[in-house]
Formats: structure tokens, C-alpha cells, sequence
């Protein structure tokens, strides 16, 4: 049983934190909190599940173009949402609010309103542990840890990632060091997107593809932000670990359809009692 | 915007047309004209709180739930009747509010935003969950008691019922009080500095909003005869709050109910054209683009046009 929850606990938090990391990144370098985050998971699995099951083109074919689509809805967001509202947070956020419900309908306009079951990733079931895990979802969890620790690399190491948590620090103080915000902005916004939408593609073996499924990361997205402070990426990964065991402890412990509710409660009592975050302020 | 003798007329003359308006149209579009009436009143109840103080609830369908879930458990499993569920469910609804005034005392902008949206959806997951037998679960319930019968009964009911909540709050934000409101959207600190207390002008703002949506949601219940949770706590119902409040004109009490019936009609008459949710497509996009353009909403074009035809007969 313990192991059972350990082993689970790792698997989905691994896959929350690739949920919530884009979601982080544009908190961090703008204090906005993108309510259309969802969607981007909602496109991606969509558009995974179009190439491969409608279409008929290979899966890695899916991915890929659920990467660019979501890359893409990132910078459209970015140039057409939240640069004309100057950084109005709260128009922002009515504005995403507003765009998540345009999108769950675009998704009912194509695809209907039905859900629908995408084939897996990786087809099969390997048993760790007397656990049967789904390869799709071991794979899952293995890239979103290969994608967090590379991202983590590059905004550390590389001269674009530094340029990144300098206007995350001090956008005044990067543009005097000769930063185009506006150029880092829109690498954000696209990292953002097509980190989501891959996220997408993972999560749709999780539950079914369905016009409402981007509530739910949204939420977990909201809490890894509202919970952890302003994000790190480390951050997201510890905060990610908490929602993730907390939730796979209810299901397996208390009641599956109490999982939500705990995630709710954390946001609510965060947000009330830690409205800095249990790791206050960091850089990106 | 002072009242003179040609004020007077307008309301009598549209007051006689609202009146005589079941004998000359259709029950179809009188149910619609129903559904504009309470979309104006949650509205309403919404720009009481948010477009006055600043402080945007996206759980307006939370306190509205709470109105409708309160009575339709009472008259449903209890058997009470309707005269005394109704004030309960406000009542309880008020209690409601004073539970989203909480993190309001803490929190400002969008993080305020956040906690009453995780609030909606936490109550969306309890509903199903706890004690199904009462609440209904997943499903709801059906089969309540309804106020009225026939469509132009619901019609006149909300009318009035709509039209009273307009007047009470346009009266109400003409006062001091509603400036002392406006004010607290406008810079806090400053009304604190003023000597007003904020948290007191908070507190009656979210119990005001709180009373408009128990009783908006009670008699909604109870004119619909059925509640489910997924019709209640819901983005998509939210949304359509939000933009009804928002493409009207917020911070005044007409924006909201024009924003509620254009809304509505326009919902209407995509029903030919796109039967199911993907209406809401058309119906998003339009609210988008008026939000992103015209913030202050049709109200502006409605004046900017009227500037235009007539002059500025304010300043004239």
C-alpha cells in the first residue's frame, strides 16, 4: 500500500509539475496569471489525438505539432491578450477567463462535445513493484523530469535563460542592461504553450480528452503557484510533489472523488493564511 | 444625472410597454426575456460587488448556488414551504458572502479572484460528494415547486423582481455609501485616509452583492422547478455572469441588465445557427473583443452614439 502510493505519488507529480511549470514561468516574469493555461493542455491533447487517430499520421508526428500549436496559441495570447491590456493583471485574467471559454467551445464546434479516449503513447503495461504502471504514463513522467531539468539548465546556464531571470528580477533593470523584454516575453509565452500542450498529450492518457478537461490543470497550476510563492522552477517541482501525494493519498486512502476538494482547500487555506507562498519570493 | 419631467415619461411609457409585452409576443421569446431578467440580476448582484469595489468575485455561482441549493433542499426534503425557504436560502446566502468577505480582508486583485474561483469549484466537488441524498449529487434534483405558472407569470415576476433590484441598487450607489464604493475601487488606502472604515464598506458591499445573488438564485430555482451542479457552479455559467456585467458596462446598474439581454437574445438567436455549447464560441468571442476594445461596454456606444446624433446635451 505504501509503496503503491509512493510509486504513484511520483508518477503523477512528475506530470503536475510539467502542468504547472509553463504557468509558473509567466507568473514569474510578469506577475500574470494566464487562466488559459488549460487550454493549452486541452489543444494539445486534441491535437495529438487528431494526427494520430483522425488523421492516421504517426504519433510522434502528434506531439510535435501539438509542441507548435501550443507554442503558437502562447505567443497569439502573449501579442493579441496581454500586450494590448499594458499588463492590466486583472484584465488579463478576465481576458484569459473570457478566451478558456472561447476555446472550450471551438473544441465542441470541432470535435464535438463527447469525450474521447486517445490511444497511449506507448502502449502496454510494465509492472514495478506488483504496481501495474502504464508505459504511457512511466514515459509520462520520465520526460516531464528530462524537460523540468533541462529548462532548469537553460534558464541557469544559458545567456537567454539569464536574460529571463533578469526581467523576472527587474524588468526596468534588465532593458537598461539592453534586454529586449519584449523578445524574452515572447520566448516565455512559447516556452509556456508548448510545455503546456505536451503536458496535454501526457495528461490525456491520464484521463479522456473531453471540452472541459482544462479546469483541472488549471487548478492544480493555480495551487503550484498560489501554494509555492512566486515560482522557481524547483519550487514548482516541490509544490507539484505535495499536490500530487496529497491527491494520490486521498484517492487511495479516503475517496476518489475527494480529490479535488483537498487541492481546492490548499488554495483557499494558502492563499489565507501564506498569501506569499510557503517559499516566498525567488527568480525564476 | 438628474431626473427631469422627460425622465419620468420614458420610464412610464417603457414600464406600460414592459407591462402589456406578454399580449404581443410569443411565450418563446417571453422565457428568453426570463432568462435575461435573472442573467441581469446575478449580474447586478456581481457589479455590486465587483465593479464598484474593484474586488473581481469569479464566485458570484457560488453564492447564487448556495441561494438556489439552500431552498430547493428545503422546499424539496423538508418540505417547507416557499415563503420561508426563499428568506432562509438568502439568508444563508449572506452567510456565504460574509465567508468570500474573508479573504477579501487579506488579499487584493487577482489573488482575491483566485480564492472565490477555487471556492465555486470546491463547492462544485462538495455538492457531489456529500450527503448526495440531500443534495441530489452529480444529478441535482428535479421536481421542485415553481412560483409561477406559464411564461407570462415568470415574466412578470422577474420583470418586477429585476426592476426592483435595479431601482434599490441605482438608488443605493447614488448615495454617499455607493461613491464611498466606487471609491474603494478606485484607491483604498485613500478612503481609509478619508476616515471611512474599508473593511465595514467591504463587508456591506459583499452582503449587499451576497443578497442580490440568494435571492436572484432562490427565485431562479423556483421558477426553473430543477437545479443541477454543473449548471450552477460553472465557468461556463461564470463567464457568462462576468461578460454580461462586463459588455453592459460595469460600475453603473443599467450596463449590466443591457449587457444580460443582449447576451441572452444574442445566445437566442444562435440557437438556429449553432444548436449546442458551441454557441458559445460566437457568444465569447464577442464578449472578448468588447472587453479588449470598449472596457467601458455598450453602455459607452450607446452614449458615444448618442453624443454623436444629438450633441452633448450635458454640456449644452
Amino acid at each position: 500500500m505504501l509503496l503503491q502510493i509512493l510509486i504513484q505519488g511520483f508518477l503523477l507529480s512528475g506530470l503536475y509539475a510539467l502542468i504547472a511549470v509553463g504557468f509558473t514561468l509567466i507568473f514569474g516574469i510578469g506577475r500574470i496569471l494566464n487562466l488559459a493555461h488549460g487550454s493549452y493542455l486541452m489543444a494539445g491533447g486534441y491535437a495529438f489525438f487528431w494526427i494520430g487517430q483522425i488523421i492516421g499520421l504517426p504519433k510522434i508526428i502528434g506531439v510535435a505539432l501539438a509542441v507548435f500549436l501550443g507554442a503558437g496559441m502562447g505567443i497569439a495570447i502573449y501579442r493579441l491578450i496581454v500586450r494590448p491590456l499594458k499588463g492590466d493583471r486583472i484584465a488579463v485574467e478576465i481576458a484569459t477567463l473570457i478566451l478558456a471559454v472561447i476555446l472550450q467551445a471551438a473544441i465542441v464546434l470541432i470535435f464535438g462535445s463527447s469525450s474521447k479516449i486517445p490511444h497511449p503513447l506507448v502502449p502496454g503495461v510494465v509492472r514495478i513493484a506488483d504496481t501495474p504502471i502504464a508505459w504511457s504514463i512511466l514515459v509520462a513522467t520520465c520526460a516531464s523530469w528530462i524537460i523540468l531539468l533541462s529548462l532548469y539548465a537553460f534558464i541557469r546556464l544559458s545567456h537567454t535563460g539569464r536574460a529571463m531571470q533578469a526581467v523576472s528580477m527587474d524588468p526596468k533593470g534588465a532593458a537598461i542592461c539592453g534586454i529586449d523584454s519584449n523578445r524574452i516575453d515572447i520566448i516565455v509565452w512559447s516556452i509556456s504553450g508548448g510545455l503546456g500542450a505536451l503536458a496535454g498529450v501526457f495528461f490525456a492518457g491520464y484521463t479522456q480528452l473531453s471540452p472541459s478537461m482544462w479546469v483541472t490543470p488549471l487548478i492544480i497550476s493555480v495551487a503550484v503557484v498560489i501554494v509555492g510563492g512566486i515560482g522557481s522552477i524547483m519550487g514548482t517541482l516541490a509544490v507539484a510533489h505535495i499536490i500530487g501525494f496529497m491527491e494520490v493519498i486521498v484517492t487511495t486512502l479516503i475517496a476518489p472523488e475527494l480529490r479535488g476538494v483537498f487541492t481546492m482547500g490548499l488554495i483557499i487555506v494558502a492563499l489565507l493564511f501564506r498569501p506569499r507562498g510557503l517559499f516566498g519570493r525567488e527568480e525564476i | 444625472m438628474d431626473i427631469g419631467r422627460h425622465h419620468l415619461a420614458l420610464w412610464a411609457i417603457a414600464a406600460a410597454g414592459l407591462f402589456v409585452l406578454p399580449s404581443l409576443v410569443g411565450s418563446g421569446i417571453l422565457r428568453t426575456l426570463i432568462l435575461a431578467n435573472y442573467l441581469a440580476i446575478f449580474a447586478i448582484s456581481w457589479d455590486v460587488l465587483s465593479g464598484r469595489t474593484g474586488y473581481i468575485s469569479f464566485g458570484q455561482p457560488f453564492l447564487i448556488g448556495i441561494g438556489a441549493y439552500t431552498t430547493a433542499i428545503l422546499t424539496k426534503r423538508f418540505d417547507v414551504p416557499m415563503e420561508i425557504s426563499i428568506p432562509a436560502a438568502v439568508l444563508v446566502t449572506m452567510v456565504g458572502g460574509l465567508i468570500v468577505l474573508l479573504p477579501a480582508l487579506r488579499l487584493r486583485g487577482s489573488y482575491f479572484a483566485l480564492v472565490t474561483l477555487a471556492l465555486m469549484e470546491l463547492c462544485y466537488q462538495l455538492v457531489q460528494v456529500i450527503r448526495p441524498d440531500i443534495t441530489g449529487g452529480t444529478r441535482g434534483m428535479s421536481g421542485l415547486p415553481t412560483l409561477t405558472r406559464g411564461a407570462s407569470n415568470g415574466y412578470y415576476l422577474s420583470t418586477g423582481l429585476m426592476l426592483t433590484i435595479a431601482l434599490t441598487a441605482w438608488m443605493l450607489m447614488r448615495t454617499r455609501l455607493g461613491l464611498a464604493l466606487s471609491a474603494i475601487g478606485m484607491d483604498e488606502g485613500a478612503v481609509q485616509g478619508a476616515g471611512l472604515s474599508p473593511t465595514r464598506l467591504k463587508s456591506f458591499a459583499f452582503l449587499a452583492s451576497a443578497f442580490i445573488a440568494g435571492l436572484g438564485g432562490a427565485f431562479y430555482t423556483h421558477y426553473l422547478g430543477s437545479i443541477a451542479p454543473r449548471a450552477l457552479f460553472d465557468i461556463t455559467f461564470l463567464f457568462t455572469i462576468l461578460a454580461a456585467a462586463l459588455i453592459g458596462g460595469s460600475g453603473t446598474v443599467i450596463g449590466p441588465i443591457l449587457g444580460a439581454f443582449f447576451l441572452t437574445f444574442l445566445l437566442e438567436w444562435l440557437r438556429p445557427l449553432l444548436p449546442g455549447a458551441e454557441r458559445y464560441f460566437v457568444y465569447g468571442l464577442v464578449a472578448l473583443l468588447l472587453y479588449m476594445y470598449q472596457p467601458a461596454g455598450i453602455l459607452a456606444i450607446i452614449e458615444r452614439v448618442r453624443v454623436r446624433l444629438f450633441g452633448d446635451s450635458r454640456s449644452g
